[in-house]
């Protein structure tokens, strides 16, 4: 479920996928900051065809994060 | 149409850039009433793509007052070219924004006049303390009321309110030069509220254009950038077969090439409208085109749904011919830059040739699709100048004429009897207000026949000519094709009782060579021998473009005197006699 997703997010972020996993966050990863974040949930949105509420997207502190809400929406991307 | 880039990719794309040392500078400056991240990112790109070294300055988070009203803030250091001010509906209204219809009536005009003199007064202070042009967005008319389908009744809605604040900045800007309304409803039309606005962003960042959008948003200033820099298109070049009409008018034959009448048709000419009010606005139009000339220009000229005709086009290029050389023709003919035209193919090969050997044009992305080409039109930046004068409305007058009269000149032969039919007559004026911000443009661009190539701003032209000690004129040239403006001048300073001097002498090149330099010459020195003045001199100071005026002295008549080239008011000149002369003193 990952590939796309470590796509978009190697995109936005401009790192190489290798460098990201579950515990990719703002903490280990310099590129992530508060607003490619939101280009970031904008892509994604986009990409997967959903829509993340507002909380949702609050709660996200890490790539792993993502993947759960991905979960809640019925989202099994490859 | 070919898809813009995301927000991300200009995100990154604005870390790798480096100035260039050759690239045109321009400084611009970002201010607003929220979250603005991206926009300098995106514009730094964009311009970089255009050959532009972008600087940018970006105020702090809704710090625009303060910047713009302090003399010492950082923007005023930054020293921007352009300044971009972008306000929003929420935040100038404040509470109102919501609660607006419990305000009562008689109260209402009274914030309305507040709101438009905060803005004013802000534009006002920028004024004062920069030279830098001002693009403020206007604000944003909102599409949802309390009062639903019953808005329309309500005499001072809020949607008028925003009108009428909108309207009074247009009226605004019209009093100031370097102020400029961005008309922001016309980006929420193209694009849609519901989707430039995203709550979830404007609540968790204070972000009111979406990050998906502040690419095409950033796209609608360009045109500043363009007309600030001087970068501005002014010749469109155009292909026939498939460009202006669908099909090939040399396998199809003038019954079966598609123009009008089918959808395919249709779109051409819906793309030929768009080229034709462009053309009115004074973009030149041109063809190249390898076809058999007979072919195409009996479409051109009696296809019944043919909207651009032959004198649409200043220079008509069809011919076997490459595209290349046919490009260079016609830059040497309508004696403009290959830098500021625009070049039209369906081809995508053609496209390519044409952008690997003249980088200096602008080859357009054209798909196969033609229903797609008025769009692209519509979409083009590359033509906007931030005022657009008279002399621009008749430019394309202008180069229709100066075609006829190279059409005249190629059927009578010789050059001599060509001057005697063409009519001229030159109009000598004293320098007015009227003549003198023409007369200052002339000394800026003229390189070509310009004896000394001095550069005057209008305010010294305006000094020269309330000024005893000097004479300034200029020459206005008519001619059975029509109207040349105002395209000659000089200035003569009066140095003592016995001798004047040539200060400034230049002619634009699109007159040059048909006699009315001579007559200008003529003019100084009967002007002099009235005057009691003995002798004219004049220097010819060189420069890497004035080689056609090189010996204009010389064959005049004049002898040279250590640097200067003198005449003796007693001896006879050389006068045109093909060209009437008509003196406005």
């Amino acid at each position: 479920m990952s590939e796309k997703l470590y796509k978009i997010i190697s995109k936005v972020f401009n790192v190489d996928s290798n460098k990201i996993n579950d515990e990719t966050s703002p903490e280990n990863l310099d590129e992530w900051d508060s607003f490619n974040f939101y280009v970031l949930l904008d892509e994604i949105e986009n990409e997967f065809k959903i829509k993340f509420d507002l909380d949702e997207t609050l709660e996200i502190k890490n790539i792993g994060d993502i993947k759960k809400i991905f979960l809640k929406h019925g989202v099994y991307a490859e | 149409m070919k898809n813009e880039e995301n927000l991300a990719y200009f995100l990154n794309e604005a870390k790798t850039i480096k100035p260039r040392e050759l690239g045109k500078k321009l400084r611009v400056a970002f201010l607003a009433s929220s979250t603005i991240n991206g926009f300098e990112e995106t514009m730094r790109v964009k311009c970089f793509q255009k050959g532009i070294d972008c600087i940018t300055y970006v105020a702090d988070y809704n710090q625009y007052n303060q910047e713009i009203l302090n003399q010492d803030s950082g923007l005023y250091k930054f020293k921007p070219d352009i300044t971009f001010l972008i306000l929003d509906t929420r935040h100038i209204l404040g509470e109102y924004f919501f609660s607006w219809y419990s305000v009562p009536y008689d109260d209402r005009q009274k914030v309305i006049d507040m709101k438009i003199s905060e803005i004013e007064n802000i534009c006002d202070a920028f004024t004062k303390n920069s030279n830098s042009n001002l693009v403020v967005t206007s604000l944003q008319i909102p599409n949802y009321s309390p009062y639903g389908i019953d808005d329309e009744n309500i005499t001072v809605s809020l949607k008028k309110v925003i009108y009428e604040i909108n309207t009074k900045l247009f009226q605004y800007q019209k009093k100031l030069g370097k102020i400029f309304i961005y008309d922001f409803n016309e980006f929420v039309r193209k694009f849609g509220d519901n989707n430039i606005f995203d709550y979830k962003q404007f609540f968790s960042g204070d972000i009111k254009i979406s990050t998906e959008y502040i690419p095409k948003f950033v796209s609608e200033f360009m045109g500043y950038v363009y007309a600030v820099t001087g970068i501005t298109k002014k010749c469109i070049v155009l292909d026939l077969d498939n460009t202006l009409w669908g099909g090939i008018i040399g396998e199809d034959g003038f019954d079966n090439i598609k123009l009008g009448d089918n959808p395919i048709g249709r779109s051409f000419v819906e793309f030929q409208k768009r080229l034709l009010a462009l053309n009115q606005r004074g973009i030149i139009l041109a063809i190249n085109s390898k076809n058999n000339f007979d072919d195409a220009i009996e479409v051109i000229k009696k296809h019944p749904n043919m909207i651009l005709r032959e004198d649409n086009f200043a220079c008509v290029k069809i011919n076997w011919d490459n595209k290349v050389t046919n490009l260079h023709k016609i830059a040497e003919e309508l004696n403009i830059g290959l830098d500021s035209m625009v070049f039209f193919d369906d081809e995508p090969i053609n496209q390519e040739y044409v952008r690997e050997s003249l980088p200096g044009v602008l080859v357009i992305d054209l798909p196969k699709d033609s229903s797609q080409y008025a769009q692209i039109i519509t979409e083009m930046k590359e033509f906007d100048i931030l005022k657009i004068t008279e002399e621009d409305t008749k430019r394309s007058d202008m180069y229709l004429g100066q075609k006829k009269r190279k059409e005249l000149e190629n059927k009578v032969g010789d050059f001599n009897e060509f001057l005697k039919q063409m009519n001229i007559e030159v109009s000598v004026k004293k320098a007015n207000s009227f003549s003198i911000p023409r007369i200052s443009q002339l000394t800026l661009k003229t390189n070509q026949f310009n004896l000394t190539t001095k550069r005057y701003q209008e305010e010294e032209v305006s000094k020269f000519s309330s000024s005893d000690d000097k004479i300034v004129e200029c020459v206005q040239v008519n001619d059975k094709f029509g109207d040349n403006g105002i395209t000659g001048t000089y200035i003569i300073e009066k140095k003592n009782n016995e001798e004047w001097i040539i200060d400034t002498f230049l002619l634009s090149c699109r007159i040059m060579g048909r006699g009315v330099e001579e007559m200008m010459m003529n003019q100084i020195i009967e002007k002099a021998r009235l005057s009691g003045i003995k002798k004219i001199k004049g220097e010819f100071i060189p420069t890497a473009k004035n080689k056609p005026a090189e010996n204009f002295y010389e064959d005049l008549g004049f002898s040279k005197e250590d640097e200067f080239w003198v005449f003796n008011t007693d001896d006879t000149i050389k006068k045109p006699e093909h060209i009437k002369v008509i003196v406005n003193e």
